[in-house]
């Protein structure tokens, strides 16, 4: 990461970034709950480019036995990137990347999931990137609460995501994946609009404590907008009276 | 895959009986497959993407394309490798870790289906003999699994490949370079179309709902090509089939199979 | 002594606040009650719950439930009863209590994949729920059509003292034993009913949230067949 000499201007003299946006501007996203048969909830997310599938299944069995918990239920996750989803094909096998990411959003997560009213199952939430252009873990963890509402999972607050950053010593907001390559910080958020808790966060990256203070500040207004979509798609499917779903 | 499913006694009896009046659980014909939608460009930073929907089974295929060294005894040729993975959020038996035989079995088969067709002229997706080749990997993803992923899967691959663009290459200093926003049409001489038929108590049922799979006695998959030869075959199940049934299940695949390609070919 | 109008509500939306109870999926987050899944809140005098649109099955004692046999040991039969908890069916329902029975006695009663209809005897979630089949109406299930729908919608099949189901089941010809964990099974000796009875219960899956419901089923249930 980091000040990749590159020809793109990541921020122009009208304080205009390389795909158009203003500096406290997220990329346009879509929601879309309920899209797979099987899967007991999914979510089908569009952030920016980014497209990733969600599917939830759980409460369920826990196999093998050991690994369930008398007291509580257990959340899983996985975040996985297809082969064809980034430039470079990617081998299937998992990374350590994708691995380390499961772990930050399953801990994004298990604020909000209720799972001790679950003992003895697992809740597993699969997240499938199937186009990634920067900011990947934070549009899966948006897609991956809408598909455990859609599941019925009970949960204290659903969790947004969006990422802060910096570049052309500019503080943004939602960065995408050319700024990603070539700017100066990187910083994702998890947070519970209505708890008002942070529940996952990274830097990539060198911040002042002035810009980090002002990167937290934009990025819970990035996830409070990205909040009001994964309300929206709840209320496409469960609310829309007389429509056909 | 479905090795995992237990298909409940009565839906057994009721599917049985229904094939003795000569019909289908979901109505359809023996002979006649689910609907078939195909989208291309769902995947539009890959060089290549379909979606296809096969009844409620769906899978996305992405196609890469990027410069790779030969394998030593075929310096003359690019690479077409293909693959298929079950993906978790495809069905509650679904797992993840390493492919289990059903899933290997499946990414062979959809491999040797397009790459034994010939449908790619190898021999036109070279940069450099020996040093420098173009090679195209056609990932399939299953994102919902009704059933027949074999068949799914080829429409995916076939469609994905036949719709990709090839990036233009040019070797620079012993090294291919990539050329940016030029592009090539792929070499295509053929579209292969695979058609998966079930033998369910002496019956052959074209493209098996996963519950047709549940209790099917025997299965076989064929590929065809557009002049409609056989290009690829895969037996499976535990019972056998008689010579008077192959040679009707691939009369079918054929026919089947040319309907197929036309979809295919309209979705481009 | 006012009371709210029902209104949707996702996880983690405030309800209302005040000296309220807070019952099914909700919880109390500071002096406000909160929502924890997708529903329809429902505020009363002294508490407030919400309807759920969305979830799997959870047992509850007494409920009565559509299994279907996945195994058996020496001792019980394991029932899949549509939710995360597996049904157990002790062999001493069938046999009787004192009766010793073999793996051969076992399959002949009940085997994989034979469908029941049984009850909840006891929901304590530290293990799995208990099940019998001995009772009124209950026991092995050997005809008739098994249809699966939301377990949250079972309530809307039944409708107002039993309304809808019977709407379904007369003009129809068919009986529907419908299980509280959203697995039901459906019979008729005419083949036209049984199919139009299927597709009263997959419109009512479909359209549970819509008010004129019980017009939309009765229009379905009286045109012509087609």
């Amino acid at each position: 990461m980091g000040g990749r000499d590159t020809d793109i201007v990541l921020l122009d003299e009208n304080g205009i970034r390389c795909d158009g946006r203003k500096v406290n501007e997220t990329r346009k996203v879509t929601i879309k709950a309920g899209v797979l048969k099987n899967a007991n909830g999914s979510a089908y997310i569009e952030f920016g480019d980014n497209k990733i599938l969600v599917g939830v299944y759980g409460p369920r069995d826990v196999h093998p036995k050991h690994m369930s918990d008398t007291d509580t239920g257990i959340l899983r996750c996985r975040y996985h990137m297809a082969p064809f989803s980034v430039g470079e094909r990617k081998n299937p096998a998992p990374s350590r990347r994708e691995v380390e990411i499961s772990k930050v959003i399953k801990e994004a997560l298990e604020p909000a999931v209720m799972l001790k009213e679950f003992p003895r199952t697992a809740v597993d939430v699969y997240m499938e990137v199937l186009q990634a252009d920067g900011g990947t873990r934070c549009a899966a963890l948006t897609g991956a609460s809408v598909a455990l509402a859609d599941a019925g999972i009970p949960m204290r607050d659903l969790v947004a995501g969006c990422a802060a950053g910096k570049a052309a010593d500019a503080v943004i907001l939602d960065v995408n994946n050319e700024e990603d390559q070539a700017g100066q910080a990187d910083l994702p958020i998890g947070y519970m609009p209505n708890l008002k808790k942070i529940t996952l966060l990274q830097l990539d990256g060198v911040l002042t404590p002035e810009e980090y203070k002002q990167c937290i500040e934009i990025g819970i207004d990035g996830c409070n907008q990205v909040y009001e979509i994964q309300k929206k798609a709840l209320q496409d499917k469960f609310f829309a009276s007389g429509e056909k779903q | 895959m479905s090795d995992g499913l237990i298909i409940d006694q009565l839906k057994k009896n009721q599917i049985l009986d229904l094939l003795q009046e000569g019909k289908r659980v979901d109505g359809r014909q023996f002979d006649e497959p689910r609907k078939l939608t195909i989208d291309i460009g769902v995947i539009p930073k890959a060089e290549g993407s379909a979606r296809a929907r096969l009844g409620d089974t769906e899978v996305v295929a992405g196609v890469k394309v990027q410069p790779e060294r030969p394998f030593p005894d075929t310096g003359d040729k690019g690479m077409l490798i293909c693959t298929a993975e079950i993906l978790p959020i495809a069905h509650p038996s679904a797992e993840t870790g390493p492919p289990q035989p059903p899933v290997v079995e499946l990414a062979r088969v959809t491999d040797r289906g397009i790459r034994e067709s010939g449908m790619l002229d190898m021999k036109q997706l070279v940069l450099e003999k020996d040093k420098s080749v173009i090679g195209i990997f056609c990932d399939n993803a299953v994102t919902d699994h009704d059933g027949n992923l074999f068949d799914a899967c080829s429409y995916a691959s076939t469609a994905a490949i036949n719709s990709c663009k090839i990036p233009k290459y040019e070797m620079q200093d012993e090294k291919p370079v990539k050329i940016e926003g030029e592009f090539t049409e792929p070499p295509l001489t053929t579209l292969p179309v695979s058609v998966t038929m079930a033998k369910i108590g002496g019956f052959i049922l074209v493209d098996p709902t996963i519950e047709e799979w549940g209790i099917m006695d025997a299965r076989i998959t064929i590929t065809s090509n557009s002049d409609g030869n056989v290009v690829a075959l895969q037996k499976g199940g535990s019972d056998g089939f008689t010579q008077e049934e192959l040679i009707k299940c691939a009369e079918l695949s054929i026919k089947v199979g040319s309907k197929i390609r036309e979809i295919i070919k309209q979705s481009k | 002594m006012s009371t709210e109008r029902k209104r949707h509500v996702i996880p983690g939306e405030t309800i209302t606040s005040g000296p309220y109870r807070a019952e099914q999926n909700t919880i109390q987050v500071g002096d406000s009650i909160v929502s924890t899944i997708v529903g329809l809140s429902d505020v009363r005098d002294e508490s407030v719950r919400v309807i759920p649109l969305t979830g799997g099955y959870m047992p509850k004692d007494d409920d009565l439930v559509i299994g279907k046999i996945v195994s058996h040991s020496s001792l019980s039969w394991t029932a899949n009863i549509n939710s995360c908890y597996v049904g157990m069916l002790p062999a001493s329902d069938v046999f009787g209590r004192d009766y010793s029975s073999s793996s051969d006695d076992m399959n002949a009663k009940l085997s994989k994949g034979d469908l029941i209809a049984a009850r909840i005897v006891n929901a304590d979630m530290t293990r799995d729920p208990l099940i019998t089949i001995s009772g009124r109406e209950l026991g092995k299930i050997d005809s008739g059509e098994l249809v699966k729908i939301s377990p949250n919608k079972v309530p809307r099949l039944i409708g107002k003292r039993g309304s809808m189901i019977q709407m379904i089941e007369s003009s129809t010809n068919s009986q529907v034993t419908i299980g509280q964990n959203g697995l039901l099974v459906v019979s008729s000796e005419d083949p036209n009913g049984l199919l139009k009875a299927i597709q009263a219960i997959e419109l009512i899956e479909e359209q549970a949230h819509v008010a004129n419901l019980t017009d939309q089923v009765k229009e379905m249930l009286e045109s012509k067949s087609e």
